[in-house]
């Protein structure tokens, strides 16, 4: 006689059924979205990657010739160390710099909503309405920035004029919008029991042990999520600096990011093939380093019950 | 009775079918008629879809034009469409390759070619030849270079104008510099900007504002008055920046910002907000446009101002002329009728309408010019336009396909060497060396 096992399906009850189908149902509307307006131009795109393709006339098979174009480009090398640059410096301030307001918010403070909102405000702003306002703060002759630099007796640079201060100065606008991450971090250090410092007081721990000790590695799930989306936000950065040069990624090239040189390509040019293999470059760039980030995570990624699912 | 359960698979393949019918049905054309105003469909009458590009306060007058043209062809419904001229060229690139363009589109030189060599605007030669009354002769010469494909006519332009001396008087009289005469040089345009810069900082007024860059401009006005040329035409596939006569107009004029400080640095630049910000603002004396700026100076200014004759150069005397047109697309299901919108629209009543009284200026059709000059809305010397037009303005403007890449590669040296960090000769070789595969595309396969 054979024995009859329950399949899964028999396995649930009415109420999970339930819960399954509600499920399915709300997350139907983001679900049919990515697949009608993300996941179909995403393949499309790559399609278009093998093409030479002018929008104005059917697309023509190329093979790869985009892509052996790209490893010839100059501008695709330069683009690529300017949005290091941006990424390499602007993502750690960022996260330093989120990571220590989130502290400091933490702290039983009078005002300390206030002051959460204040910092939070400006991550919610438009990225256009951003890039406008820094846009003015930079001014060389009005901005604020550099009457502040002279105050303290020094002459401010041209900022967005200058091919050596234009990435610094796209970075310092970035740290602007960290108030996100800010929030992110504060969630996750309001999440740390309070008995965990308890017992590195009877232990004998000071405030440095005490951060060193408890706060980083019971955070750390929080600081990768953070980094891992923060990079990947900022190796699309685009719309600041394409308000803030013009639309030209001056001067000089020298604020010359990855993904305005691929509009440059796409939507002045009209060279569709070639914008498509750049962002299939792009994809490949961000993924690499995401499976690299979730690679070396293992090492220093702290998670309470054991290794993520 | 046994309960179904909607698996992961199913649901996704679910998705995956609701999600292709909505992109199939995104990417079918649009329905014929379709307008972006929210018309609703006249019955019995042939409906013809026209893109506008004109800022805002010039739209009214394009809504008076269509209401006068449907009450005088009853058996048509045009309805209009405008989008800000910055996103104009992108949106109806999108619509091409959807399948669906309005039935008449607006265009400018600078990108009238990669609509018609693509096949996106229909051939209105036919057209032109068969109507009796159209009379191509009236058209100015420089009007119609760039809208031909093989010698026939795909746009019809209403408009093609010098770029010309704007220059604010009471400046002028205020620092008693002699106002421009027929015979103003280059030098005299350098002394007198020299003499127009005063303060310092945030006060500063500059003398004029108009350096060349790399882009259409640059033959006509920076380089022909010295014997010198950026690119050859009409093929525009060689890079001529590295002779001697084009290093030495080029440093003549780089020498406006480095040595006299008469012209604003590109921070400067960015504060001032362009040449039409800062001319309106009394913060330049003198800048270079066409004539489309002075329907804004006129209702803004409260300055005296003028226009005047581009200056002559050591060699000739020379200024680029630019317009734009109308063209009949591929996807227009009447383009009978769409020819007898453009027809009307373009003919002497239609731009005396449109451009000339309104004081625009610069309309394509020579019979137009007079109601231009008697508009209030013209500038005093309103006449020097059709004389520059009619003499040296010459339609030499980079309007090949490509023109916006040579643009862009060339900007990125000639950057450094506005910023001063680049002299004039190490950067042109550069840039020669630089388009050399860009221009090469011109070339004839």
């Amino acid at each position: 006689m054979q024995a009859t096992l329950p399949t899964r399906r028999q396995g649930i009850g009415k109420m999970a059924l339930r819960e399954e189908r509600a499920f399915w149902l709300f997350i139907s509307p983001w679900l049919i979205g990515f697949l009608a307006f993300t996941g179909g131009p995403i393949l499309a795109s790559l399609g278009i990657s093998f093409t030479e393709y002018s929008i104005l006339s059917p697309p023509r098979f190329l093979g790869l010739e985009n892509y052996r174009q790209l490893v010839e480009d100059d501008l695709f090398y330069k683009s690529v160390i300017n949005t290091v640059y941006f990424v390499g410096v602007g993502v750690p301030l960022g996260l330093l710099l989120a990571f220590m307001m989130a502290i400091a918010l933490n702290q039983k403070l009078r005002g300390q909503t206030w002051f959460r909102t204040i910092f939070y405000l400006p991550s919610v702003v438009s990225g256009i309405a951003v890039a406008l306002l820094w846009g003015w703060l930079l001014n060389s002759d009005y901005g604020l920035i550099n009457y502040m630099l002279s105050l303290v007796g020094i002459q401010g640079p041209q900022w967005l004029f200058s091919t050596t201060w234009v990435m610094p100065a796209l970075i310092l606008m970035s740290l602007w919008g960290v108030g996100g991450s800010m929030v992110v971090f504060l969630a996750g250090l309001q999440g740390i029991p309070e008995h965990l410092y308890e017992a590195a007081e009877i232990d004998g721990a000071g405030q440095w042990a005490k951060f060193w000790n408890v706060t980083i590695p019971m955070m750390s799930p929080v600081i990768f999520f953070n980094l891992v989306v923060t990079i990947i936000g900022a190796f699309q950065i685009f719309d600041q600096v394409y308000i803030m040069t013009n639309g030209r990624g001056g001067p000089a090239n020298a604020s010359l990011v990855y993904v305005l040189y691929l509009y440059r390509n796409g939507f002045e040019y009209f060279k569709m093939g070639y914008a498509s293999a750049l962002a299939s470059v792009l994809f490949l760039i961000i993924l690499g380093i995401t499976i690299f980030q979730f690679a070396v995570a293992r090492r220093w990624v702290y998670y309470e019950g054991g290794e993520p699912k | 009775m046994q309960q179904r359960s909607l698996s992961r698979r199913h649901f996704l393949q679910i998705s995956a079918a609701v999600a292709g019918t909505a992109a199939l049905a995104a990417c079918a054309p649009a329905a014929p008629g379709a307008s972006t105003e929210g018309a609703a469909p006249a019955a019995g009458k042939t409906e013809l879809r026209v893109a506008h590009a004109w800022d805002a306060s010039f739209w009214p007058r394009q809504e008076e034009f269509d209401q006068q043209f449907n009450e005088k062809f009853p058996e048509l419904n045009v309805i209009g469409e405008n989008t800000p001229w910055g996103e104009f060229r992108n949106k109806y690139m999108t619509q091409a390759a959807a399948g669906a363009l309005p039935d008449i589109m607006y265009c400018q030189f600078a990108w009238a070619q990669q609509f018609i060599q693509q096949g996106s605007l229909i051939n209105l030669q036919a057209y032109v030849d068969n109507q009796a009354d159209f009379n191509l002769e009236d058209f100015t010469k420089p009007s119609l270079v760039s809208y031909k494909k093989d010698g026939d006519l795909h746009i019809i332009p209403y408009d093609e104008g010098p770029l010309l001396l704007y220059w604010n008087v009471d400046m002028f009289d205020a620092a008693g510099v002699p106002h421009p005469t027929p015979d103003w040089t280059m030098d005299n345009l350098l002394e007198a900007a020299i003499a127009l810069t005063k303060g310092e900082g945030q006060d500063k007024v500059f003398g004029f504002d108009g350096l060349p860059g790399p882009d259409g401009s640059m033959n006509a006005n920076y380089l022909y008055p010295w014997g010198a040329k950026f690119w050859n035409e009409p093929e525009e596939n060689e890079c001529h920046l590295d002779t001697p006569e084009a290093i030495a107009a080029l440093e003549w004029w780089v020498a406006f910002r480095h040595e006299h400080g008469v012209t604003p640095t590109p921070a400067e630049w960015g504060t001032l907000g362009g040449g039409w910000n800062g001319f309106a603002a009394q913060k330049v004396a003198m800048f270079q446009q066409g004539t489309w700026y002075t329907p804004v100076l006129v209702k803004d200014a409260t300055f005296k101002w003028d226009l005047w004759h581009w200056p002559k150069g050591p060699v000739a005397q020379t200024t680029s002329s630019m317009g734009s047109g109308y063209g009949t697309t591929k996807d227009s299901k009447s383009p009978d009728a769409a020819w007898t919108y453009i027809n009307d629209y373009l003919s002497t009543d239609g731009q005396i309408f449109m451009w000339a009284s309104t004081g625009r200026g610069s309309p394509s059709r020579i019979s137009a010019w007079d109601a231009y000059f008697e508009s209030p809305n013209a500038p005093p010397s309103a006449r020097v336009v059709l004389e520059a037009l009619n003499t040296y303005a010459v339609h030499d403007v980079l309007d090949t396909v490509n023109g916006p890449e040579i643009t862009q590669v060339a900007a990125q040296t000639w950057d450094l060497v506005l910023l001063g960090e680049m002299p004039v000769a190490e950067a042109v070789k550069k840039i020669t060396e630089d388009l050399q595969p860009v221009l090469a595309k011109n070339n004839p396969a």
